[in-house]
C-alpha cells in the first residue's frame, strides 16, 4: 500500500479523497492553488503544499507543479480526483516514470481508452452496441460529410472534457457549420483542446451509466448502472440509482454487457461506461470516463462499496478481492448537484462569501460539500458547492426524504441552484421517472422554474 | 527544447537509429501538445527525457535564459498575509522575494548577504523535475537574508530571500 498520497483537485473531491486516505491510514498531502489556501481541504490536511497561482494551467493543470509536489512531500502515490489531469495518459506517464503511481487506470490502459472513436470501436467488437458517430472532425468540411453520413440531428461534442462545453444538437447543415465555431471556440477555453467529434443525436434519450471496478489481474464487477437523465445544456444536474426507466431484465444485460466488454478489453481501475438509452429501451454506448465520478456516491449508498478506496487498493495492486455474487444493491438513491449558479439569470456562475452553511441531516442524507460559513467562493474553477446524496429503501422513501433535506439545506451569502432542485421533486414528470435529457432544454429552464414556482 | 539521452547501452548505434527516428519525434509530438513542461522514457538501458522550458508568458518569475530576463519580474507573488504578513513589501522598502515554483532552493554559486543587487539579478534557483526555474532581484538594493536554506524544499509563493531596496 502506498506511504503518503498527493491529492491533486479540490473542492469536495479533494476532501472526498482526504477521507478515504484517512480511513485507510493513509497520511495524504493536498496540493492547492493560491486561490484555495482558505479550502476545507487545506484545512483539514495533514500536509499542504501551495503548488500555483488561482490559473489552473498553472496550478491544478500543470503536471510539473503537481509532480514536484509530491516529490518534495515524500509522496508515493497521486490522486487526480476528476476533471483538471484526471485523465491524461502523458501525465500518467510521467507520474509513472518519477517512480510514482497514478491512482487510475495505468497509462496504457488510458492511452487505448483515450480515442472516443477507437474505444467505441474497441467495445463494440467486445459485444456493446455503441452509437454512430464520427473520428475527430479535421475541417467543417469533413463535418458536414461525416455528419451527412450520420444523419441529422447530430451532437457534436469536445473530444476533451465535459460538463456541456462544446457541446451543441445540430439538426442541418446549416446549424452545424454556425455551431461548430461556437463549440471550437467553447473547448478551446474550457480545455484548451478545441478538437471535436460527431455523435448521433437520440430522440428523447436517456443517459445511463455503468460503474464497474476492474483489478490489474482481470477480475471485474459492475456496480450497477446511474440514471443521469436530468440535464441541463448537456449538464448532469441530479443522478438517480437505480435507473427508473429501466425494468430489471434491461439493467441486468445492460451491467453484464458492460463489465463483459470493458475486463475483455483490458480495462483496469475505476470505469464507467456512458449510454444511451432510446424510447425503445435500445442502449448504445457512447463514452468511457476513467476516473472516479461526480456522481459516484448514489453507487456507494446502494452497494456500501467505497469506491473511493477501491480505487486506491486497485492502483496499489490489491486484487479486487470479491466477484459479482458479493456485489448486491438496495434501495433507491439520488443525487443533487448543488451548484453557485443564478437560476434567473441564465444560470450564471457566482462566486463570493458563503454567509451561513447548515447541511441537511437524518436517516439516507449524506452531504458532501467542501463548505463552511465563511468560505469565500473563488470565481476560477467550476461553480460546483456540493453534492446532496439521499438514500432510502426505494425510490418512494427516497424523494420525501430528498424533499426534506432539501427543505432543511442552508447556503446564504451566495445564489444557488437550489430552487430548481426544490422544483424538480415535485414535478411529475421527474416523480414519474420520466425524464430526458433535453427536457429541461427544451421548456426552457427559467419557463420549467417559473410554471413550478407558481403552482 | 531540448533532449538528452544518458545511459548509453552497447549496440548503441542501432538504438540511437531508432530512438531519433521513431521515440524522439513521438515524445515531441506528445510534449508539444501537452501542459508538460518534461517527458522521460526509459527502455532497455536507455533513457530520454525531452524538457521544454516554461511558458513565459504564463511564468512571469521564471525566465528560461538570462538573454531574456524579465526586466521586471513579478514580486513575491505569495506575499500575503497567510505566509510574509507584509501588505506592500515594494513600500517598505524591503522586497521579499517568493519563490516561482515547487521544488528545491539552491543560491547562485558566490551569492553574499549584503551584497548589491540590481533589478533583475540572479538570486538562485528553484529545481522543478530538472528544469531550472529563476529566482530574480526585484529591485535594485542589497540581499538582507534568504529564508530558506540551499537544498530545502518550497512551495509556490514561499519567501525565499528579502532585498532592501536602495533609498
Amino acid at each position: 500500500m502506498f506511504s503518503k498520497v498527493l491529492i491533486a483537485n479540490r473542492g469536495e473531491i479533494a476532501l472526498r479523497i482526504q477521507r478515504a486516505c484517512a480511513e485507510m491510514g493513509i497520511p495524504s498531502v493536498v496540493a492547492y492553488s493560491e486561490a484555495d489556501r482558505d479550502s476545507r481541504a487545506v484545512q483539514l490536511a495533514d500536509e499542504a503544499v501551495c503548488i500555483g497561482p488561482a490559473e489552473s494551467r498553472r496550478s491544478y493543470l500543470s503536471a510539473s507543479a503537481i509532480l514536484s509536489a509530491a516529490l518534495v512531500a515524500g509522496c508515493d502515490a497521486i490522486h487526480p480526483g476528476y476533471g483538471f489531469l484526471s485523465e491524461d495518459d502523458t501525465f500518467a506517464e510521467m507520474v509513472r516514470a518519477h517512480g510514482l503511481t497514478f491512482i487510475g487506470p495505468p497509462a496504457e490502459v488510458l492511452e487505448r481508452f483515450a480515442s472516443k472513436a477507437g474505444t467505441r470501436t474497441l467495445l463494440g467488437k467486445h459485444g456493446l452496441p455503441t452509437i454512430q458517430g464520427s473520428p475527430m472532425l479535421r475541417d467543417d468540411a469533413h463535418a458536414l460529410a461525416e455528419a451527412e453520413r450520420i444523419d441529422y440531428p447530430v451532437l457534436i461534442k469536445p473530444s476533451a472534457g465535459g460538463g456541456g462545453k462544446g457541446m451543441r444538437m445540430v439538426r442541418s447543415p446549416r446549424e452545424l457549420q454556425q455551431a461548430m465555431t461556437i463549440c471550437r471556440s467553447e473547448a478551446m477555453a474550457a480545455f484548451h483542446d478545441d478538437s471535436l467529434y460527431l455523435e448521433k443525436w437520440l430522440e428523447d434519450n436517456r443517459h445511463v451509466e455503468v460503474q464497474v471496478i476492474v483489478d490489474r489481474y482481470g477480475n471485474g464487477v459492475h456496480v450497477g448502472e446511474r440514471d443521469c437523465s436530468v440535464q441541463r445544456r448537456h449538464q448532469k444536474i441530479v443522478e438517480e440509482a437505480r435507473s427508473p426507466a429501466m425494468s430489471d431484465g434491461q439493467r441486468e444485460a445492460l451491467c453484464e454487457a458492460a463489465i463483459k466488454a470493458v475486463v475483455e478489453a483490458g480495462y483496469e481501475n475505476l470505469g464507467t461506461l456512458e449510454f444511451l438509452l432510446d424510447r425503445d429501451g435500445n442502449f448504445y454506448f457512447i463514452e468511457i470516463n476513467c476516473r472516479i465520478q461526480v456522481e459516484h456516491p448514489i453507487t456507494e449508498m446502494l452497494s456500501g462499496i467505497d469506491l473511493v478506496t477501491e480505487q486506491i487498493r486497485i492502483a496499489a495492486g490489491e486484487p479486487l478481492g470479491y466477484s459479482q455474487q458479493d456485489v448486491s444493491l438496495r434501495g433507491h438513491a439520488i443525487e443533487f448537484r448543488i451548484n453557485a449558479e443564478d437560476t434567473a439569470h441564465d444560470f450564471r456562475p457566482q462566486a463570493g462569501i458563503v454567509e451561513s452553511y447548515l447541511p441537511p441531516g437524518g436517516p439516507g442524507v449524506r452531504m458532501d460539500s467542501h463548505l463552511y460559513s465563511g468560505y469565500e467562493v473563488p470565481p476560477y474553477y467550476d461553480s460546483m458547492l456540493g453534492k446532496l446524496v439521499v438514500w432510502g429503501s426505494d425510490r418512494h422513501e427516497a424523494l420525501a426524504r430528498s424533499r426534506q433535506a432539501l427543505d432543511e439545506i442552508v447556503v446564504d451569502g451566495i445564489v444557488t441552484n437550489l430552487p430548481l432542485h426544490r422544483a424538480l421533486v415535485h414535478h411529475k414528470t421527474f416523480l414519474d421517472g420520466e425524464f430526458t435529457t433535453n427536457l429541461l432544454d427544451r421548456v426552457g429552464s427559467a419557463a420549467f422554474l417559473d410554471a413550478a414556482t407558481a403552482a | 527544447m531540448s533532449d538528452e539521452m544518458d545511459e548509453p547501452a552497447q549496440d548503441g548505434r542501432a538504438t540511437i537509429a531508432r530512438l531519433t527516428a521513431h521515440v524522439v519525434p513521438d515524445l515531441i509530438a506528445r510534449l508539444t501538445k501537452s501542459e508538460l513542461g518534461e517527458l522521460e522514457v526509459r527502455e532497455n538501458g536507455w533513457r530520454v527525457r525531452l524538457r521544454k522550458p516554461v511558458a513565459e508568458a504564463a511564468a512571469p518569475a521564471t525566465t528560461p535564459t538570462a538573454s531574456t530576463r524579465t526586466p521586471h519580474p513579478v514580486m513575491a507573488p505569495g506575499a500575503h498575509a497567510g505566509h510574509s504578513g507584509v501588505g506592500a513589501p515594494r513600500d517598505s522598502g524591503r522586497g521579499v522575494v517568493a519563490s516561482p515554483a515547487v521544488g528545491y532552493f539552491s543560491p547562485r554559486k558566490g551569492i553574499e548577504i549584503g551584497g548589491a543587487l540590481r533589478s533583475g539579478d540572479l538570486l538562485g534557483h528553484v529545481d522543478v523535475l530538472g528544469v531550472r526555474h529563476e529566482v530574480v532581484s526585484p529591485v535594485n538594493g542589497a540581499l538582507r537574508a534568504f529564508e530558506v536554506e540551499s537544498g530545502q524544499a518550497v512551495e509556490y509563493g514561499q519567501p525565499i530571500a528579502r532585498v532592501e531596496a536602495e533609498a
